[in-house]
């Protein structure tokens, strides 16, 4: 079965089953105290929590798992989110995110993100086009160059598409701190909107020059692993420990997730963080997170120490 | 930070645990009851092992290669991972393999030694992938169909068959029989460590 073939079973058969459980509401958002923070580039305000799908959302064309991923995207919306990222490197990933959005209709506050990836073939517009497909969407607000792979090519090529108003943004990805050099290099000398790259509470590396320069230079950011690939999280849950008293009333830090999320959004230069989850109530608190009030810098400080001392 | 050192052998893997769990329990549920004649092919093959029969076991242990290579690697398998079509291809080349040894081999010239340790070993494992590996499964509250089943999933089947290698099979063809499942079982293992 060619790749093309595959992904429309993929959408019938899982929309066949799905159909039957899941019910499809017109108004998906509800007013939600999600914070947003604005794009430098325009304007254009962006919620701080958005949505990743590596590893998460590659379920392939198992019914039940399309079926729980799009409650998991439904819940998503319910909040507010808005930016839900992916990559052709994501194996079935952007085909179950268009899956979801097919049941659950495309909601005004989604900002699409996705990237080219030159080891998945074809030109930086044959991706885009058949990614557009696979998600089911006319248009990517945002297109980013995934790991720098090839980039002096396809920046040059999203930047006519851009002006060509056939996409809305254009940035570039690193991850795990790999490639600084060259991604502030980048940054430093080339007209983009958006900059995604590993910021989390234990890999801080990005404060020394690359949220500076973002912010010098205009550039939203993106912060990737989140929870350092769960790891974070999950070690901090599975040691027992709570949450400090005085996060709880300094910036109200409920949770390990508000602890470690408002961490990462309350950093000026960040515009949102994209945890990836396949659970609709670690969902719920993903987002929970992402609303006031924010830590101050000096509440920021005390975070990144009491996770330091742990 | 350099490059390599930042990877983690999960970087590699690109589906969560529970993705991978559904996959095997999803080939238990589609296939239900097939699994009994795949465990009766296993069986006969191990008992024709026993019994000095090499040729009619690896011509018992092809069909169950092909049928994962096709059902789990390249139907299923490879929407989760890119690389899981090359693996079907590799069950595939397994399966020619062994209707090859079936085809051109003769018959060891002494049957299988109960007091052979090569033959004790082969007869443990196998008798692990057939009977020990569906066993581990349900534990857990989780479905029958969750358990792996010679002939149904790839890690018994590969089990079983290093087992009957062990048995029947001596020197180069013994060796040759085993590389694909040794290399999918330190593969699987991999993935089972990267999945925690």
């Amino acid at each position: 079965m060619t790749d093309r073939n595959r992904r429309r079973t993929l959408k019938w058969i899982g929309a066949g089953i799905a159909a039957a459980w899941l019910p499809s509401g017109p108004a998906l958002a509800e007013p939600g105290s999600l914070l947003s923070k604005p794009i430098p580039a325009s304007g254009q305000k962006l919620p701080v929590i958005g949505m990743g799908t590596w590893r998460t959302f590659n379920v392939g064309s198992d019914p039940q798992l399309l079926g729980a991923r799009s409650e998991v995207v439904r819940a998503f919306f319910r909040h507010g989110g808005g930016l839900i990222d992916s990559s052709p490197m994501y194996g079935s990933a952007p085909d179950v995110i268009g899956y979801a959005l097919e049941r659950l209709g495309i909601p005004a506050s989604l900002f699409s993100a996705e990237k080219v990836w030159s080891p998945a073939g074809g030109t930086a517009r044959e991706q885009v086009a058949e990614l557009e497909k696979r998600w089911g969407v006319k248009r990517f607000d945002l297109v980013q160059v995934h790991n720098l792979t090839d980039w002096r090519d396809h920046l040059a090529t999203l930047r006519e598409m851009k002006a060509a108003g056939e996409i809305g943004y254009i940035g570039i990805t690193t991850s795990h701190g790999r490639r600084h050099r060259e991604f502030e290099q980048v940054m430093a000398s080339e007209d983009i909107d958006f900059a995604q790259l590993t910021y989390n509470i234990t890999h801080r590396e990005a404060e020394q020059r690359l949220l500076p320069l973002a912010r010098e230079k205009g550039i939203a950011v993106i912060a990737n692993r989140p929870y350092d690939g769960g790891a974070l999280i999950k070690g901090l849950k599975r040691r027992g420990e709570k949450v400090p008293e005085w996060a709880v009333e300094e910036c109200g830090c409920r949770t390990w997730a508000d602890f470690l999320l408002k961490f990462i959004v309350s950093h000026p230069a960040v515009n949102c963080a994209i945890p990836a989850t396949t659970r609709v109530d670690h969902m719920n608190e993903n987002m929970r997170a992402g609303s006031a009030p924010l830590p101050s810098a000096s509440a920021r400080r005390r975070m990144a120490a009491a996770i330091e001392s742990l | 930070m350099s490059d390599w050192s930042s990877y983690r052998l999960q970087d590699f893997i690109p589906f969560t645990a529970d993705i991978y769990f559904r996959l095997l329990e999803r080939m238990g549920e589609t296939f239900w009851p097939l699994h009994l004649l795949t465990l009766a092919l296993g069986t006969a093959a191990l008992l024709f092992a026993l019994k000095n029969r090499a040729r009619v076991a690896c011509l018992l242990l092809a069909p169950p290669w092909a049928f994962i290579a096709v059902a789990f690697f390249m139907q299923r398998y490879a929407e989760l991972n890119w690389a899981g079509g090359y693996i079907g291809w590799a069950f595939l080349a397994q399966a020619l393999f062994l209707v090859l040894i079936a085809l051109v081999r003769s018959a060891p010239l002494e049957p299988p030694q109960f007091t052979n340790p090569a033959v004790i070993t082969g007869i443990a494992i196998a008798l692990s992938g057939l009977v020990g590996l569906p066993l581990l499964a349900p534990p857990g509250g989780h479905s029958w169909y969750r358990a792996e089943i010679f002939g149904i999933h790839p890690d018994p089947t590969a089990i079983v068959t290093l087992g009957l290698a062990l048995i029947a099979l001596r020197g180069p063809a013994m060796w040759a029989a085993s590389i694909i499942p040794t290399l999918w079982l330190l593969l699987s293992g991999l993935t089972h460590m990267a999945l925690g």
